[in-house]
């Protein structure tokens, strides 16, 4: 009935983390000094108040639970966490009985890119003319009046990094965006996120270019096609930082991107399923000396689960997503459980969704990988379950360092959920992003309403009341 | 490792169909849109003998302790590819189309047992499902047959139980799509009165090539009640749809319908029962513009009959996180149990299944926690009185990779 969604689904996958980055960034500091300084985050957050949450039950989202604490947000940051904790001025919030969370992070979404309604006209996610787009960003397709945002919104999510699709074996740069719509793609960047660059495994470039009868067809074509990229790359790479001007190669921007990577400011999100694959791309990341930052969609990563947390590379997994195409036929629900505590606990475990309704509920995508993993003979809370939909994809993007955790001095990316968010009965009930409420699921007034949503079909009305 | 001995457990507590079994103690949900009460299940014979409190047994009853622990008549799918499709994105595992027939194409012969998506789903507690064709450019696009998951070559289930078709944005106009189907009832109208040759004569069925095996499957749904299963979003197709049921009597079920809010009256009032994805709140297309996740909520309320299909393929377990969460939004919790269960198996009669009483066929499921919650699981999986193992090629290769020996992953077995 959906076939159409599993050959839409095929093209849009991929990404990738690791925990041995070390990207430093600043919020006026460009992603790649003296490449391409532009296109930077003009991103302001909306107008706040100190917040005061009482005696609220936490996720830190790095492990940790505290239970019946008060929560201070201030001037776009998380101030205090503690037992009891007075303020004179603060909005006051009775939290008691409900949960707090870090804000929800999807390290793998085409939101903006393949918008709502899926028309031909909105599918900007694949720049399937040539196997190797290092040159196109994604954030140039973005629509920025995607209903998609505000959904996620509403599932509590308060970051997400957009991707190009798989078509491409490399398919151009990915940014990270704060989920608050403006009009402009720029005011909606995550201020000093670094790029990624999404390269693609497998069945998808295989497929696209074999069926126009040019390469790549096969899987060592794949790997041909990185290979000798990777060497053009080296030779500019090489030649850009020639002292004498005159002697530097002419700008490219593919080959400022790949250059970004191997200068460790642009982190490979590597759309990868099989468990060989996934470690070719390690040895081929070896061969050219860049970093692996996560594998996205990895339905074997169980398979080589010791290689991926020896190296630091993250695994960005669907709890149960399957069959839809052949590399997507050994799922165990149990994967995400498995990267997880592979080297006693080291391995970096994502649950992404690379889907509109998906992103909407990771709460329940982490909750069924948990119980999974639980019942294959793990032992993992729900503290620690957290970490994969919040600190762990935050890790990946190379935000960790603004969000994805509660901890004082981080930004107030924090969602109030009306129960534990664990179960599907619990909601999101207020949304904050940089310590403005910017969802409350009570008050109409601070609940999102797209351009595209306004009198589509009752001229006096929005879309969804 | 823990599910080896689950697994384990349960192959040697394998019930005969000829022995009697008391399941005690369990938190019954019937199915019948009651809420469930602590019981006693009482089976023998393939057969639910007696649901109650302090059933009398004799000695050479086997009794298994529930302890409160959630029971469900076993969920049944009423849209899925299960045992047609084994890989969707490879054409020569599909066998849910066809390039000569439309509304007399039948998927039943190609149902494959063996398929991994029946003990996949089986263990995650759908017990049957209806398999379909998939859509073609045709709006009619064939008929779809219910089977028994128990994997056995002994194919049990119901052929041919309904049609499959669909209004909306595809191919070119729908004024013509809703034309050409409306003709195409009147063909099937006409086959009460009219030689199938005079029929096959017409210029619309040899311009469309239709072929007497569509013709007669066309026949049985509007000359028989034949179950005409029907996808549309936009409101004014619904209101095309329920049009085409009062001309021609159609045993009508609407599918996805996400703006039905806005005909909610309408549908009511042909008491047709629907098919929602609840979790599907994107308007993914300008068919699905009122999309949203109330829509489980609002249709509840007004007293429809709902029933789920899920976003995933091979995964149509899903149905009860979907079904979760249009509790969540303020469906009634029975009526999403139902809506797996009793009002599938009585849309489309389905024969003695769908719902724990007396005289069923005992196709049972005991939960390890809430059923509606997506992180529970089957503890046990009845289909026909036996007790199903549990273990498929995803429990089989998360036993081999979470065995620490140290050798080949080949070895491990």
């Amino acid at each position: 009935m959906k076939k159409w969604l599993f050959i839409f689904a095929s093209f849009i996958v991929l990404v990738g983390c690791s925990d041995s980055f070390n990207v430093s960034f600043s919020d006026n500091e460009s992603i790649n000094p003296g490449i391409d300084d532009a296109f930077n985050s003009t991103y302001k957050s909306m107008d706040s108040q100190p917040v005061l949450l009482k005696s609220a039950n936490i996720y830190d989202g790095l492990g940790g639970e505290f239970i019946n604490y008060d929560l201070l947000l201030s001037d776009g940051k998380i101030i205090e966490i503690n037992k009891s904790i007075d303020s004179n001025n603060a909005l006051i919030i009775d939290a008691s009985d409900k949960w707090i969370t870090p804000g929800i992070i999807d390290i793998h979404s085409h939101m903006g890119v393949y918008s709502a309604p899926g028309v031909s006209t909105s599918s900007d996610g694949n720049e399937a003319t040539s196997p190797v787009t290092a040159e196109v960003w994604a954030e140039h397709s973005l629509w920025t009046q995607d209903p998609q945002f505000a959904l996620a919104l509403k599932g509590g999510v308060t970051a997400f990094h957009v991707l190009p699709g798989s078509a491409n074996l490399f398919g151009g740069r990915g940014a990270t965006f704060k989920n608050i719509s403006k009009n402009t793609i720029q005011d909606m960047k995550f201020p000093g996120a670094p790029h990624s660059l999404k390269m693609a495994c497998g069945e998808n470039p295989k497929r696209v270019y074999g069926n126009r009868r040019q390469a790549p067809s096969t899987r060592m074509g794949n790997m041909a096609g990185y290979r000798s990229a990777w060497i053009d790359a080296v030779e500019y790479t090489d030649g850009m930082n020639e002292d004498n001007i005159d002697r530097r190669p002419k700008r490219d921007l593919a080959m400022d991107t790949l250059m970004g990577v191997l200068n460790d400011e642009i982190l490979i999100q590597n759309h990868c399923y099989r468990a060989e694959e996934m470690a070719m791309m390690i040895e081929l990341s070896r061969e050219f000396n860049y970093k692996i930052t996560a594998f996205h969609h990895a339905v074997e990563a169980y398979k080589i689960a010791d290689l991926l947390a020896d190296e630091g590379i993250c695994a960005a997994m669907w709890a149960d997503w399957w069959g839809f195409k052949h590399e997507a036929y050994d799922m165990v629900q149990a994967n995400i459980a498995i990267i997880d505590q592979a080297r006693n606990g080291t391995g970096c475990a994502i649950v992404h969704s690379d889907d509109a309704v998906g992103i909407q509920h990771l709460n329940q995508e982490a909750a069924k990988a948990m119980a999974a993993g639980n019942r294959a003979g793990f032992d993992i809370s729900k503290a620690h379950a957290m970490r994969w939909i919040t600190s762990n994809p935050a890790k990946a993007a190379g935000i960790l360092n603004k969000t994805g955790s509660i901890e004082i001095d981080k930004d107030a990316d924090v969602v109030l959920w009306t129960g534990n968010p664990f179960s599907v009965y619990s909601r999101a009930e207020k949304v904050f992003i940089d310590g403005a409420l910017v969802f409350d699921m009570h008050n109409p007034k601070i609940q999102p309403i797209t351009d595209f949503d306004l009198g589509i079909i009752q001229p006096q009305n929005n879309r969804v009341e | 490792m823990r599910y080896f001995y689950l697994s384990l457990f349960f192959l040697l507590g394998t019930s005969l169909s000829s022995e009697t079994v008391l399941l005690k103690g369990g938190l019954v949900h019937s199915g019948d849109g009651n809420s469930a009460i602590i019981q006693d299940i009482l089976l023998s014979d393939n057969i639910i003998k007696a649901v109650g409190d302090n059933l009398i047994i004799d000695g050479n009853t086997r009794v298994i302790e529930l302890d409160g622990l959630p029971v469900t008549p076993g969920l049944i799918s009423p849209l899925s590819n299960l045992g047609i499709v084994e890989i969707n994105a490879l054409d020569v595992t599909r066998d849910d189309e066809s390039e000569v027939l439309t509304a007399g194409f039948s998927i039943f012969n190609a149902f494959n047992p063996h398929s991994t998506g029946i003990p996949w789903n089986r263990s995650n507690g759908i017990t049957s499902a209806i398999s379909t064709p998939s859509p073609s450019r045709a709006s009619v696009f064939g008929l779809g047959s219910y089977f028994i998951l128990d994997g056995s070559l002994e194919i049990k289930g119901l052929k041919d139980i309904a049609m499959f078709g669909r209004i909306g944005a595809t191919y070119g106009s729908r004024a013509e799509t809703l034309s050409m189907l409306d003709s195409l009832l009147d063909i099937g109208r006409m086959l009460g009165t009219t030689p199938i040759q005079e029929i096959l004569e017409l210029s619309l069925v040899e311009k469309l090539d239709i072929q007497s095996q569509d013709i007669f499957a066309l026949g049985k749904v509007v000359n028989e009640g034949l179950p005409f299963v029907l996808e549309t979003n936009r409101a004014v197709d619904i209101l095309q749809a329920l049009a085409l049921k009062e001309k021609y009597n159609l045993n009508l079920v609407l599918v996805s319908i996400e703006e039905a809010p806005m005909v909610l009256d309408r549908i009511k009032e042909s008491d047709t029962p629907v098919i929602i994805d609840p979790m599907d709140n994107i308007p993914n297309s300008f068919d699905e513009l009122g999309s949203s996740l109330e829509l489980g909520r609002i249709l509840d309320q007004a007293g429809i009959k709902i029933m789920f299909s899920t976003q995933r393929s091979h995964n149509y377990h899903l149905m009860r996180q979907g079904s979760g969460n249009a509790v969540a939004h303020g469906m009634s919790y029975e009526s999403a149990i139902a809506g797996m269960t009793k009002v599938v198996a009585d849309t489309f009669k389905l024969g003695n299944r769908g719902s724990i009483e007396s005289g069923k066929f005992a196709d049972i499921i005991v939960w390890d926690g809430d059923p509606l919650e997506p992180s529970s699981f089957p503890k046990i999986v009845m289909i026909d009185g036996v007790i199903q193992d549990l273990s498929s090629r995803s429990s089989r290769l998360t036993e081999r990779y979470t065995n620490k020996e140290d050798k080949p992953s080949s070895y491990k077995h």
